[in-house]
């Protein structure tokens, strides 16, 4: 998770190093910072549970009329926002698109991304779409509503284990006793 | 004692407590064991509803509880003539009604003790154990009369064939064929094919009996055709396995000819 962390951040630190100048607009002034608006689906369940899908689509767009947008980093946060449990989730297994990157976006172009979410643990969480580009200091982000996550009962590694390596060991035990039993019951007397 | 009893107890005897009994009990404790290892190593299957779980649980109980009573089965019939048991066992007083109910009566015992392998494994993966009891209830109402229909049938089949491994691959093949349901989701089964399929089989009367109970909360009352269905299936088998004792392969040709 670490090295993932350091190498995630390498790689942007490497993005903004080497790239080429900031674009400047037409007037000369600083390019103007992007625009994140973050939409759920219409086909969302209204009270989700663990295992449900969620789907958000975001738009990106860059609202200068003048100066492109570019070296584009979009990416996805997750954050649990539950009283005493705050935190920024590792999508792991939450979601598989997890970054998207757009080389260029024209003065008052935009894109459209679709994040899907898989929910994997209860509680209380928001959805952050962030989006960067070379030039612009500060990331623009669009924010989802708040959304909960209603538990389920679900397999409990700890109660499946002793069993799944319990009884095999068990009937193992018991069939190496019933031959070493027919063995002795077979042998010849002295 | 009857001569029921006696050969059901010596047929399920043989299961439980000789080597190849106690094997193929392990074997099946694997095949749970890998169930239940898949459940717990993916993200993915460990979301699944604990009632989807033990369903899941449930309707693997009776394939491999079928698959037991297939073999048995034919071996009780086929295996017998080969091994030159049958006709000794056909020429005692015992009537071959008796013969037939003690052969099913050992692979009665058989599927038992395949529940009874199970229950472990529905425990653990039944988290929360609201779904426990109907999966029991639908394993035992249901499930018995699947696992003796299909271990009627293999007789059936091992009296009408004339080698056992005929006899065997024949029962295998058709066990395949009536386990489809485990592999075919409901969803994939709605068109008309499907449907008729699921009307006329009885793995899936019991399946679907699973589903209704497990994971829809239905009550027992609600599976009458369901339980018709399996039951009607068993009595099917019973009296073609009965008259497969009784009648001769062609004319002139004895059973153990």
């Amino acid at each position: 998770m670490i090295r993932r962390t350091i190498l995630a951040a390498g790689a942007l630190a490497a993005l903004f190093a080497l790239a080429p100048p900031p674009a400047r607009a037409a007037d000369g002034a600083a390019p103007a910072p992007l625009e994140v608006t973050l939409a759920p689906d219409a086909a969302n369940p209204p009270a989700p549970r663990m295992g449900d899908r969620l789907t958000y689509h975001a738009v990106i767009r860059n609202p200068s009329p003048t100066a492109e947008a570019s070296g584009v980093v979009a990416w996805l946060t997750i954050l649990r926002v539950d009283a005493g449990h705050e935190q920024a989730i590792d999508l792991e297994d939450w979601s598989a698109n997890k970054a998207l990157t757009i080389p260029a976006l024209g003065p008052g172009g935009s894109a459209r991304s679709d994040w899907s979410l898989r929910l994997i643990a209860p509680g209380t969480y928001r959805v952050l779409v962030s989006a960067a580009t070379r030039d612009a200091p500060v990331p623009a982000i669009g924010t989802g509503a708040i959304f909960s996550i209603a538990p389920k009962p679900v397999v409990e590694s700890a109660r499946v284990l002793p069993v799944a390596l319990g009884v095999p060991a068990a009937l193992a035990l018991l069939l190496v006793a019933r031959l070493f039993a027919g063995r002795r019951g077979a042998a010849p007397e002295a | 004692m009857s001569p029921a009893f006696a050969i059901a107890r010596r047929e399920g005897g043989e299961l439980l407590t000789s080597p190849r009994g106690l094997a193929w009990l392990l074997a099946a404790a694997f095949a749970f064991t890998g169930f239940a290892l898949l459940l717990v190593g993916s993200t993915q299957l460990g979301l699944l509803d604990n009632a989807q779980v033990v369903y899941d649980m449930a309707g693997m109980t009776i394939a491999l509880g079928a698959l037991l009573t297939a073999v048995m089965g034919v071996d009780a019939v086929a295996g017998d003539r080969e091994r030159g048991a049958l006709l000794p066992l056909l020429a005692t007083a015992a009537p071959r009604r008796a013969i037939l109910l003690g052969k099913l009566g050992g692979q009665a015992l058989a599927w038992l003790a395949m529940v009874a392998l199970a229950l472990p494994y529905l425990w653990a993966v039944g988290s929360t154990g609201q779904n426990l009891g109907a999966a029991l209830v639908g394993l035992v109402l249901l499930g018995t009369p699947v696992a003796l229909a299909i271990g009627a049938g293999a007789m059936a089949l091992g009296a009408r064939l004339r080698s056992a491994r005929a006899a065997l691959l024949s029962a295998l093949i058709g066990l395949m064929l009536v386990a489809s349901p485990l592999a075919i989701g409901p969803s994939l089964r709605q068109s008309a094919l499907g449907r008729g399929f699921d009307a006329v089989n009885p793995f899936s009367g019991a399946v679907n009996a699973l589903d209704a109970m497990v994971i829809d909360g239905q009550a027992l009352a609600a599976q009458g055709w369901h339980l018709a269905l399996v039951f009607g299936w068993l009595a099917l088998a019973y009296g073609l396995a009965l008259r497969a004792l009784h009648a001769p392969r062609r004319p002139g040709e004895e059973i153990v000819s």
